[in-house]
């Protein structure tokens, strides 16, 4: 008997769909994928958040960087209950946008909450939106910098006597430098992660980039990879791992943080968020953008964005609790800032408090020069495209394969991905 | 040779009672305890590790005793985060509603195949044995794709449901009912028993330990799977233990004692059901085995 | 007349009576076989239907592709790569699964003190989840602080990239595996082990035979269906490993281009690329194959069972 009635209360919770511990307040779900100190600054950014909105809860989930994040992410809304606010990079507004999955942001409903697009530069509005429908609120630009140990660099005689960073420019002037640096260091003269996922996609694609190239066409139907400056790219990357051995072929991304932050390298090539790792230890570093190898400061980057999962603004409340969040977070961005991003809000970018954080606001003009991933289904940060060009630019790195091979496999998985019927 | 005529060295050979054996038995005991000792390291420094200082956690060399001394703070943090208790709830009652679902659907399936020669049985039980050799895993994508149309993406049926078919408990059922004598039934349908009766009152009663085999077997399993909760549930709200610490991180970053407490966090329930249940599930284990 | 009428009558009562009986059946077994058709028989049917379309997960169009996504999938050097990845797995864990486990069994069959003990150091792992375990080994894999490696630089030896080197990925997961799993084995077997009557150790033992001859010619082959079964297991649960694979992958560090198996790849082209139907093609023909082997190992077992 009290068995029949604890399996019907039973099936009775089971009905709920949510949790049964709910509250008549609303809740902001949010989903990101920021862990470590971008982890420690978000959490300060949401505690201002749920302090000055009594009225609203939020809950906060960090899910793995990459695809098991956008997995979910794509799953939760299919399946009907996704959380109200999401972070989303910008280079994976084209697997998101066509799908149908994010709400699309009205300008003027934008604007009501202090958002609108007035906000932005026209160029970072301009990469929020998709067939002229603004789909994504930029929070931040995120580029590849060159973090560099003043100490160090002083003892190699690469500062001026001001102490700033002698400019730096040219395939000859960048070895020159890493290999003075790594004659002081003994170890490495520049640290970065060929062993990563990520890392030689982007360092690929800035090289490349600086050369003028493109890798798809603008509809992302044809592979337009230029064969002579790929290997150009490829090449120099090569000549920095084997040629002059002047970083390890093998390490990955936490082993390259740590080797500069001990000190046993002189330069590190990463993106910008590694500022408070650097800061929190207590190394003397500085930060300047990344060098001019071929001719211009072309440098890789990302978004982050807020976005707002289709379904949810079917609850006007929902809705309202959503943009209040997301409002709340871009005016609380320069917290973001001091985490070493380039904030997109105008009214922090803007302002004197931004550009009197310093290493941060050596880069800020960075913001001009940088170049998105292609736009398409499969790229974008943490997409097949980016982990898997990985592969043979790691074996280009250990020596396993020559430039022209690497570019040769490059050019197959992407023309693989382009043939892939589209599953949009 | 008429039995007791053995000589001493003989019946030393026979009963295991010789030098050699002990020394044998001896060895055969040391090459366990050693065996098992490794076995459990791992669990052991797993919760050594939970219980450490965080930033004792990676000392190089490693001790088994930090010089701070034990401390529970990273279970404190873990269930003060909120979720895991929310995860204990969800994991309790999804594998309770499907140990019920499962025992209740599957022996009263099983009775039907044992006790009731229906037209078509033979081959009911056959297709149902044949699931046997169907992998969920398989089924992840046509399966969410249903239970997408159906509404129950995120949801708590959404976990139950698709756990419910389950022809091994069929099987086991079935195996144990066809091993109780008729006369008990017969006797009761004579009295103008129903059958329901019947499978009610006389057989379930009697079948006290294939259903706390089957019911044990059912919760572990549904407690421990991983892959369906875990295509079926994005909702942080809505996971299971396994599912929650394998996909939600720590926005601090990776933090080892936090991770080991989560993970002791994760095992207990099952471990304290093993321990409490241990003889069943063993011979549960024991007896399908012979039996198959 | 009127005996055929009788008959005729007794005829019809045994009618309804045998179509009450049917009723009863299948009312008893209709709970439990709704639930298997609409979520073990109907999705095997719907994903045959999805591997014929261009179906994905966020479009609700899908266009008939006929056999396009299968033969997509012969030629995806991805799917080949991920297939051998599951069987190496399998040959690889297998063995010592069914080996070790029969070993300790042996072992712990003897007249020991405190079986008990042995028994829950073994089977204890078996009943914590996949995530739990990879999490773990996980922990102990770890470069420098980890225990396996501090312990292998305490003793002078280099250190190993568990979780990173491409050579050494695989076994990693397998060395978790069988620590996971073996106990489910152990039991099995020492359940065998105690079926098998003493009087026949005796009897050869009075023939002189030795305790490995015992085991060679006794123990073994009266274990033959115990360990039918305990490879039939085996070989099933090794080709469907996904769990702990997949997650010291995305939160492990664990080498992904060494270690993938079928039913990752499967997961990531049907929910990460959102392929539904192309995800589905794969998934049938993986279970095609599984259905393949495991036909194979029946033949074999029952002609061994005709030898014994």
């Amino acid at each position: 008997m009290y068995g029949a009635a604890a399996a019907f209360g039973g099936m009775a919770l089971a009905s709920c769909s949510g949790a049964p511990f709910g509250s008549l307040r609303s809740t902001v779900h949010f989903w990101n994928l920021f862990g470590g100190g971008d982890g420690a600054r978000l959490s300060d950014m949401e505690s201002n958040f749920v302090d000055s909105n009594p009225n609203l809860e939020l809950e906060s989930t960090t899910l793995t960087w990459g695809a098991p994040y956008y997995t979910k992410l794509s799953m939760s809304t299919v399946g009907g209950r996704p959380p109200e606010v999401a972070v989303l990079h910008q280079t994976r507004l084209g697997a998101y946008a066509p799908a149908g999955l994010l709400e699309p942001l009205d300008p003027d409903m934008l604007s009501d909450y202090d958002i609108g697009p007035d906000k932005y530069l026209p160029a970072v509005l301009e990469s929020a939106k998709y067939q002229g429908e603004i789909f994504t609120v930029p929070l931040d630009t995120h580029p590849q910098v060159m973090f560099y140990n003043t100490d160090i660099c002083k003892k190699a005689g690469l500062l001026e006597k001001n102490g700033d960073l002698k400019p730096i420019r040219g395939a000859d002037g960048v070895i020159d430098a890493f290999k003075k640096a790594k004659e002081v260091t003994g170890e490495q003269g520049v640290a970065f992660a060929p062993l990563d996922g990520a890392v030689p996609w982007r360092l690929f694609y800035t090289l490349y980039g600086q050369l003028g190239g493109e890798v798809l066409s603008p509809d992302a139907k044809e592979v337009v990879l230029d064969q002579e400056k790929a290997e150009q790219a490829v090449d120099f990357l090569v000549e920095l791992t084997v040629g002059e051995e002047l970083t390890a072929p093998t390490q990955d991304y936490a082993a390259a943080v740590a080797q500069f932050q001990s000190g046993n390298a002189g330069f590190h090539w990463n993106g910008e968020w590694e500022v408070t790792t650097f800061a929190d230890a207590g190394m003397p570093f500085s930060i300047v953008p990344f060098p001019s190898i071929f001719g211009n400061n072309t440098v890789q980057a990302d978004r982050h964005t807020f976005v707002i999962p289709r379904g949810v603004a079917k609850d006007s409340r929902k809705m309202d609790a959503a943009l209040t969040f997301i409002s709340s977070m871009m005016k609380n961005s320069l917290i973001w800032a001091e985490g070493g991003h380039i904030p997109a809000y105008l009214p922090i970018l803007e302002s004197q408090k931004y550009k009197d954080l310093t290493p941060q606001s050596n880069y800020a003009g960075v913001a001009d020069d940088v170049i998105l991933d292609p736009n398409a289904w499969f790229s974008g940060s943490g997409s097949d495209m980016e982990t898997q060009a990985a592969v043979p630019l790691q074996q280009a790195m250990a020596g396993a394969v020559d430039p022209k091979q690497a570019v040769d496999d490059m050019r197959a998985s992407m023309q693989e991905l382009v043939d892939t019927p589209s599953p949009l | 040779m008429a039995a007791g005529t053995q000589s001493a060295p003989e019946r030393s050979k026979v009963a295991g009672t010789g030098m050699r054996d002990r020394i044998m038995g001896w060895l055969a005991f040391a090459v366990l305890l050693l065996a098992a000792i490794v076995w459990l390291i791992p669990l052991a420094w797993t919760v050594d590790t939970a219980l450490k200082v965080e930033s004792e956690t990676t000392t190089v060399p490693v001790t088994w005793i930090p010089p701070s001394g034990f401390t529970l703070e990273s279970f404190g943090e873990i269930l003060a985060g909120g979720n895991m208790l929310r995860w204990y709830f969800n994991s309790f009652l999804t594998s309770s509603i499907i140990t019920l679902a499962v025992v209740l659907l599957a022996s009263l399936a099983a009775f039907g195949f044992s006790r009731i020669a229906f037209r078509g049985r033979t081959f009911l039980f056959f297709v149902i044995i044949a699931g046997l050799i169907i992998p969920p895993q398989i089924l992840i994508v046509p399966l969410f794709t249903e239970m997408n149309a159906l509404g129950l993406v995120d949801t708590y049926w959404g976990i139950i449901l698709p756990q419910i078919a389950a022809p091994i408990a069929v099987f086991i059922f079935k195996q144990f009912f066809d091993g109780i004598p008729h006369e008990l039934e017969d006797a009761a349908r004579v009295d103008g028993a129903s059958r329901l009766r019947v499978y009610w009152q006389i057989w379930m009663p009697l079948s006290r330990p294939a259903i706390a085999a089957v019911a044990i077997f059912i919760f572990v399993l549904s407690w421990k799977n991983f892959l369906w909760p875990f295509i079926v549930v994005t909702n942080t709200d809505m996971m299971t233990i396994p599912v929650g610490i394998a996909t939600v991180q720590s926005s601090y970053g990776v933090r080892y004692a936090d991770i080991m407490a989560s993970a002791v966090l994760a095992g207990l329930p099952l471990i304290i059901v093993f321990l409490f249940f241990q003889r069943q599930i063993v011979q549960g284990i024991a007896n399908t085995g012979l039996k198959s | 007349m009127a005996v055929r009428a009788e008959t005729a009558q007794a005829a019809g009562k045994k009618e309804t009576a045998r179509g009450r009986t049917d009723l009863a059946g299948y009312l008893f077994v209709a709970p439990f076989l709704i639930a298997y058709v609409a979520f073990l028989i109907f999705p095997v049917l719907l994903g045959l239907r999805l591997s014929f379309y261009n179906s994905s997960l966020v479009s609700g169009d899908a266009q008939f592709l006929g056999l396009a996504n299968y033969k997509e999938l012969f030629g995806d050097p991805d799917f080949w790569l991920s297939l051998w990845h599951t069987v190496l797995f399998t040959l690889l864990s297998t063995p010592p699964l069914v080996i070790l486990s029969l070993v300790l069994a042996l072992l712990a069959n003897r007249a020991i003190p405190a079986r008990w003990f042995f028994r829950l150091s073994f089977f204890a792992p078996w009943v914590l989840p996949s995530s739990v375990i990879a999490l773990i080994w996980v922990w102990l894999y770890q470069p420098g602080f980890g225990l396996i490696n501090s312990y292998l630089i305490s003793l002078g030896l280099p250190e190993v990239a568990w979780l990173a080197g491409e050579g050494v990925a695989m076994i990693s997961v397998v060395i978790a595996t069988v620590w996971w799993t073996l106990g489910f084995n152990f039991v099995l077997y020492l359940a065998g082990l105690q079926e098998i009557p003493q009087e026949l150790y005796d009897a050869s033992a009075v023939d002189g035979a030795g305790p490995l001859s015992q085991v060679r010619w006794i123990t073994v082959p009266l274990l033959a269906r115990t360990t039918i079964l305990i490879v039939t297991l085996q070989i099933f649960a090794s080709l469907n490993v996904f769990d702990q694979i997949y997650i010291m992958n995305t939160s492990g560090g664990l080498n992904y281009t060494v270690t993938r198996p079928i039913i990752q790849y499967v997961y990531e082209q049907g929910f990460t690329s959102y392929r539904v139907g192309f995800a589905s093609a794969m998934s049938y023909v993986f279970f095609v194959l599984v259905l393949v082997v495991g036909l194979a190992q029946f033949a074999v077992a029952n002609r061994r069972r005709g030898n014994v």
